[in-house]
């Protein structure tokens, strides 16, 4: 799992991801990002990988 | 029962004013006419006009009071960048403002007691001068006063008011009443810096598109005794401001600068009470230290940005032309960038020595960088205020993998510092401009060789005297002066330049050029491109 910044244009995606989600319910909200994480897991393919990040995101729950 | 706590006001700060004096216009026969007229002596308008007559340009300053900072208001603008502090230097003021300010260059993000992200601008700086300092902007409209002064004593008319202007293809006439009373004078070059509220912009009928935010902050400047580091200090949801935004930033006189995000539909007026604001200084500094307050303002911020910053022989700078949110100091700064992009021009169009469409260039580059400053404070505003539950979930999720992922640090975003913005491909800059720092050459430096006169600099890397008397015929014709410098040293480094490429410079510090194998006709060709003498076709 690389956890170094990766992302080319962060701030630029953090724009798009929010606006994304505007005007949408907060259900519907939580259903586009499961849609997003889905289709961001198919890009990284590795079952390794994804088994990480989905410990790593229980992990750093608040 | 602990006694009511009483809260201290330190005696405001003594700012100089300055005497109205007669205008000379009010005794002529016929109208006067001037090369450049600056209506406005804020900051944009004041260091332009610096700017000018440091390049042997007559102008005028008028402005309507009669000393520096807006009345009733501690500070404005705290946080000078780099660019604008080499600018300073070639106006011969940096050393003020350094003895006076604040240097800084580390900044620290926390979110509630944990710290998310931290920067040092020093990593990336070759500069003479610091990444920042910080500094109340009435100071350094002083500074920038005392200067214009010393340089001609009457080039700014105090008590001086615009109360109408008209326009021709030619130039303005502009009519203000002063206390001696009512006269017109004559611009070719009129240059509004009047600031967010211009009435010359209205008048013109140029739209402004402004937009308001409902993000509410108050500032409290006050002076304590508990030592802080002098860092940049955000928080993202700070613990001792109900989990909302915070920022603590020390300027000159030993003022901490402690802006305080409140929440959406706070009254501004009881926000800003001192019993309020104490107690919320109090949650933060602790029981037992002592402070005065030295200003409390409430405010909201907005935003514009003019389509075209030229209209005819008119010139809007600084808030007239735009205004973005404060995060990352992106306001003032360009204001004074404005300056430093527009003086050299504006000096060689005057002087015949450039052709009139670089004063539309101004407006393609100074345009161009507030758009991308507009994009990137308002990336910041959209983080530091989330606008719905799920908003607040996307920064939560960012915030919680940051404390222990270097990738989710880059997404915590309570502001990009302001920058030289690089300036888009143009016909006057064909592979673009971007701004050279103020890096050391031989005993000299960049700034102090672009000083003498409004001249480009060709930089021959690893050149030799044979091959910079190879130019002189280019430098008799042009506002231009060859000289080589070490394909070792620091500002080949600084160009990536290889050894024997000419780099060009403009006035302002920018790289107008880079041409990899000099001839006089080929150096003569980028920098009739970069004068605009070629192709008029205005």
């Amino acid at each position: 799992m690389n956890t170094d910044p990766n992302i080319a244009e962060p701030d630029a995606f953090y724009e798009a991801w929010v606006a994304a989600h505007e005007g949408l319910s907060d259900a519907d909200s939580a259903e586009l990002d499961a849609r997003l994480v889905l289709l961001l897991a198919n890009q990284v393919g590795d079952l390794k990988v994804l088994l990480d990040c989905i410990a790593a995101a229980r992990r750093a729950a608040g | 029962m602990a006694a009511a706590e009483v809260w201290k006001f330190a005696p405001a700060y003594e700012l100089p004013s300055w005497p109205h004096v007669r205008a000379p216009d009010l005794d002529a026969r016929e109208r006067l006419r001037y090369p450049v007229v600056i209506a406005g002596g804020g900051l944009s308008g004041l260091t332009l006009a610096c700017d000018l007559l440091l390049r042997g340009v007559a102008v005028v300053v008028l402005d309507e009071d009669d000393t520096v900072g807006v009345r009733g208001a501690s500070s404005r603008g705290i946080c000078y960048a780099q660019k604008s502090l080499e600018i300073f230097a070639r106006l011969g003021i940096y050393e003020r403002i350094r003895a006076k300010g604040i240097t800084w260059s580390v900044g620290r993000t926390f979110s509630g007691a944990d710290e998310i992200y931290s920067f040092d601008l020093e990593d990336d700086s070759r500069s003479e001068q610091p990444p920042f300092i910080n500094l109340q902007q009435f100071y350094l409209e002083w500074f920038l006063v005392d200067r214009i002064r010393e340089l001609d004593e009457g080039a700014i008319r105090w008590k001086t008011k615009v109360v109408r202007v008209e326009h021709d293809s030619c130039g303005a006439v502009v009519h203000v009443e002063t206390p001696a009373g009512a006269y017109a004078l004559e611009a070719d070059w009129l240059v509004d810096a009047t600031g967010a509220n211009s009435r010359i912009r209205d008048a013109l009928g140029v739209d402004a598109h402004a937009s308001r935010h409902t993000d509410r902050w108050c500032i409290s400047d006050v002076r304590f005794k508990k030592p802080l580091p002098v860092e940049r200090w955000t928080w993202i949801d700070a613990p001792f401001n109900e989990g909302r935004g915070v920022w603590q930033h020390l300027m000159a006189d030993a003022v901490w600068r402690l802006d305080y995000q409140m929440g959406e539909h706070a009254d501004p007026e009881s926000i800003s009470k001192p019993e309020v604001a104490g107690a919320r200084l109090r949650e933060q500094l602790g029981p037992d230290v002592e402070f005065e307050f030295v200003w409390i303002g409430p405010y909201q911020y907005r935003d514009h940005l003019l389509e075209t910053f030229r209209v005819g022989r008119t010139v809007f700078v600084g808030d007239a032309a735009h205004v973005v949110c404060p995060f990352g100091a992106r306001g003032g700064n360009n204001g004074i960038q404005d300056a430093g992009n527009l003086g050299w021009k504006l000096a060689l169009v005057v002087a015949g020595e450039g052709g009139e469409s670089l004063v539309d260039s101004y407006h393609v580059e100074r345009h161009a960088a507030a758009v991308e400053n507009l994009r990137i404070t308002s990336r910041t505003a959209r983080f530091l205020a989330p606008r719905s539950a799920a908003e607040h979930r996307l920064r939560r999720a960012v915030v919680a993998l940051a404390r222990t992922h270097a990738f989710a640090r880059k997404l915590a975003n309570t502001g990009r510092m302001a920058q030289a913005n690089d300036y888009p491909p143009s016909r006057w800059a064909p592979a673009g401009a971007r701004s050279l720092q103020n890096v050391t050459v031989d005993a000299t430096t960049v700034m102090a060789l672009l000083a003498d006169g409004t001249r480009f600099a060709g930089l021959w890397i690893g050149g030799s005297d044979r091959d910079v008397a190879s130019l002189a015929d280019v430098t008799r014709r042009l506002p231009f002066a060859a000289r080589a410098v070490p394909a070792e040293g620091a500002l080949a480094a600084h160009l990536h330049a290889a050894p024997g490429t000419l780099v060009l410079v403009r006035p302002d510090a920018y790289v107008a050029a880079t041409i990899a194998q000099p001839t006089p006709d080929r150096v003569e060709a980028a920098l009739r491109c970069a004068l605009a003498l070629d192709a008029e076709e205005r």
